[in-house]
């Protein structure tokens, strides 16, 4: 059984459901500029940016427009991997889903990375032009940087959500949980405040989260703040390797519990 | 070698939680399968026939690794399939309800590539066997390879489903009434492949119906279920065999007033249907219809009712089941 085969089949299945829809297609393009607008409203609402640049020696807009690019791709993984099931169950394809032989652990890492691939590319439109706008010639890079980084963060994110998904999932088949798992994913992350600001208790708990230290490599390099990047680095991977066991038994949690219950035909 | 499927005493009781004003709720159990037992060789069709609510989609589920059973055991493929689930995975084919199950915005091929993926077939392989099904149901004929899942019509979503059971040539094929409220060229198309599986391809086939005429020409053997109950079982020649040697009187009666009245002295089982206005349709089950068939017309002439048409019939299997499911004839 081999990831890239599966991989292939999701990609295919997400593209063509995206670009045969086109209101989805329409969102996906939209999405980046009305998160972007968001996060300045938010920004603003919370101080003047003199404030802001005086406090982190930062451009808010720089800050806001990255983070919310961070958030979007990052937290996709929990967003696919909290939806996906639910959808199958209605769409009448758990069923053949749950009675495949595919290996469970290889499946929910490739469902995200297609959803991946279309925020990191048309969020990369919206923060191109501003680094630009900054810095100039040297915003090309630093953006590639930026955006290399946020999918590095992308990646290790994946096990951790399965994780995270295949508890909830345990817990409770809704779709509310999303809205209650993504702002606590959110905050814990230290995406909109810079991560190592805030409360110690905090920043252990979003320690948690192997993509919380990639979060905070992206934050020190625009503030250009000292950082041990390999440690964080380090942490971060150690982290992903230790939540691919851990998904993997909350997923199978999930999965006998569904089965005790039956699963649903549709 | 085991057999292909073999099922022990198994037994499923859902709960069944209901709201019942504000703060009450009472759980109410459903025993959709009461202890059945039967097995399943390889190269033959058997079939579960029985009518809706029988238990036949919650055997079927169970063999399916989709739900546990409360009690009993099955294997499937020689496997356990609580304790060796994934072992039994590899080698079922499925088919569940044909109204659902793949993705609306993916076409015919497409949809069958990504179960291909998800089952683990290298993709030249994959590949090559999706030509081959795809010509063997003929959805390329229909279009159905090209168009949208979302597009297809009921008989195409079938074909499909029966195609993804075939993706990965598994010896063991699980299909719940695949042919329910099909076209007929379609509900005839699958009927055929079945039966071409079982007895050229070597395959093990569990085929769900209530549909008599169906189980009949379909399958090899048929264990009639009934409320969670497998009340007979055997080929369908012997399933007539089986009930005590009976004959049916087919009567068409043109009635004035109750033609069952007058035959209330005849205490055979008795099935009266009234097809229109005052017209009645009769059937009685006798064991030897020569010595009282003549009585029964006198009787239902001097009645004041005209005897349209008699017809001595051997049971068909609507009768058989008939006679298990409510007692004796
Ligand atoms: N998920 C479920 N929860 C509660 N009751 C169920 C469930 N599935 C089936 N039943 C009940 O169990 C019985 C058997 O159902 P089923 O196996 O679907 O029968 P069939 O497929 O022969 O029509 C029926 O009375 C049905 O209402
Ligand atoms: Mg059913």
């Amino acid at each position: 059984m081999s990831f890239t085969d599966i991989l292939r089949a999701e990609f295919k299945l997400e593209y063509n459901d995206m670009l045969r829809r086109k209101s989805v297609l329409f969102m996906l393009i939209m999405y980046p500029y009305l998160f972007t607008l968001f996060a300045l409203f938010i920004g603003y609402a919370g101080g003047s940016p003199e404030v802001f640049v005086e406090k982190f020696g930062l451009n808010p807009v720089l800050y806001l427009i990255t983070s919310s690019y961070i958030l979007m791709s990052i937290l996709a993984s929990v967003d696919v991997l909290l939806w996906r099931p639910l959808y199958d169950s209605e769409n009448g394809t758990l069923v053949y889903i749950i009675s495949s032989p595919v290996n469970r652990l290889k499946y929910y890492m490739a469902l995200p990375f297609p959803r991946y691939t279309e925020l990191l590319l048309m969020g990369a439109t919206s923060i191109l032009p501003v680094y630009v706008y900054y810095y100039g010639l040297e915003g090309v890079l630093l953006s590639l940087l930026v955006i290399t980084l946020i999918a590095v963060g992308c990646v290790l994110m994946v096990p951790f959500a399965i994780f995270v998904a295949g508890v909830c999932h345990r817990v409770g088949e809704s779709w509310r949980i999303i809205n209650i798992v993504r702002p606590i994913v959110m905050i814990l992350m230290g995406v909109y405040y810079p991560r190592f600001y805030i409360p110690l208790i905090g920043y252990i708990i979003g320690s948690l989260i192997p993509s919380s230290f990639i979060v905070e490599i992206i934050q020190r390099t625009l503030l250009h703040l000292e950082s041990n990047t390999h440690l964080l680095m380090a942490i971060a991977f150690t982290l992903f390797f230790l939540y691919l066991p851990a998904g993997a038994w909350s997923i199978k949690a999930w999965e006998v519990k569904k089965v005790k219950e039956g699963v649903k035909i549709s | 070698m085991s057999r292909a499927i073999e099922v022990e005493k198994i037994t499923k009781t859902y709960r069944v939680k209901s709201r019942r004003g504000l703060f009450k709720s009472s759980v109410e159990f459903v025993e959709a399968v009461k202890g059945i037992s039967f097995t399943a060789d390889y190269g033959s069709i058997v079939c579960l026939l029985g009518p809706n609510g029988a238990g036949k989609t919650t055997t079927i589920k169970i063999l399916a690794t989709l739900l546990l059973p409360d009690s009993g055991s099955a294997r499937v493929a020689g496997y356990d399939v609580v304790k060796e689930a994934s072992k039994v995975r590899e080698n079922i084919g499925l088919m569940l309800t044909v109204e659902k199950g793949f993705y609306g915005k993916l076409n015919g091929r497409e949809n069958l590539e990504y179960f291909a993926a998800l089952y683990g077939l290298p993709r030249d392989i994959a590949l090559k066997r999706i030509d081959h099904l795809v010509k063997l149901l003929e959805l390329d004929k229909l279009g159905a390879d090209r168009k949208l899942y979302e597009e297809f019509s009921l008989g195409m979503k079938a074909r499909l489903s029966l195609a993804r059971a075939l993706l990965k040539d598994a010896p063991i094929l699980l299909l719940d009434e695949p042919t329910l409220g099909l076209d007929p060229p379609s509900a005839r198309k699958i009927r055929e492949l079945v039966r071409e599986m079982a007895h050229r391809e070597n395959k093990s086939i569990l085929y769900t119906t209530h549909n008599m005429f169906e189980a009949e020409i379909v399958c090899d053997r048929i264990l009639l279920i009934n409320k969670g109950v497998i009340v007979a079982e055997g080929s369908p020649e012997e399933l007539k065999d089986k009930i005590p040697k009976l004959k049916v009187i087919n009567l068409v009666i043109k009635a004035s007033g109750d033609p069952g009245k007058p035959l209330e002295r005849f205490t055979f089982r008795k099935e009266i249907k009234q097809e229109e206005n005052s017209v009645f349709n009769v059937k009685i089950y006798v064991p030897r219809p020569e010595d009282v068939l003549g009585e029964i017309v006198k009787t239902l002439v001097n009645s004041g009712h005209e005897v349209v048409n008699v017809r001595v019939e051997e049971p068909s299997l609507e009768d058989v089941f008939i006679y298990y499911s409510e007692g004796s004839i």
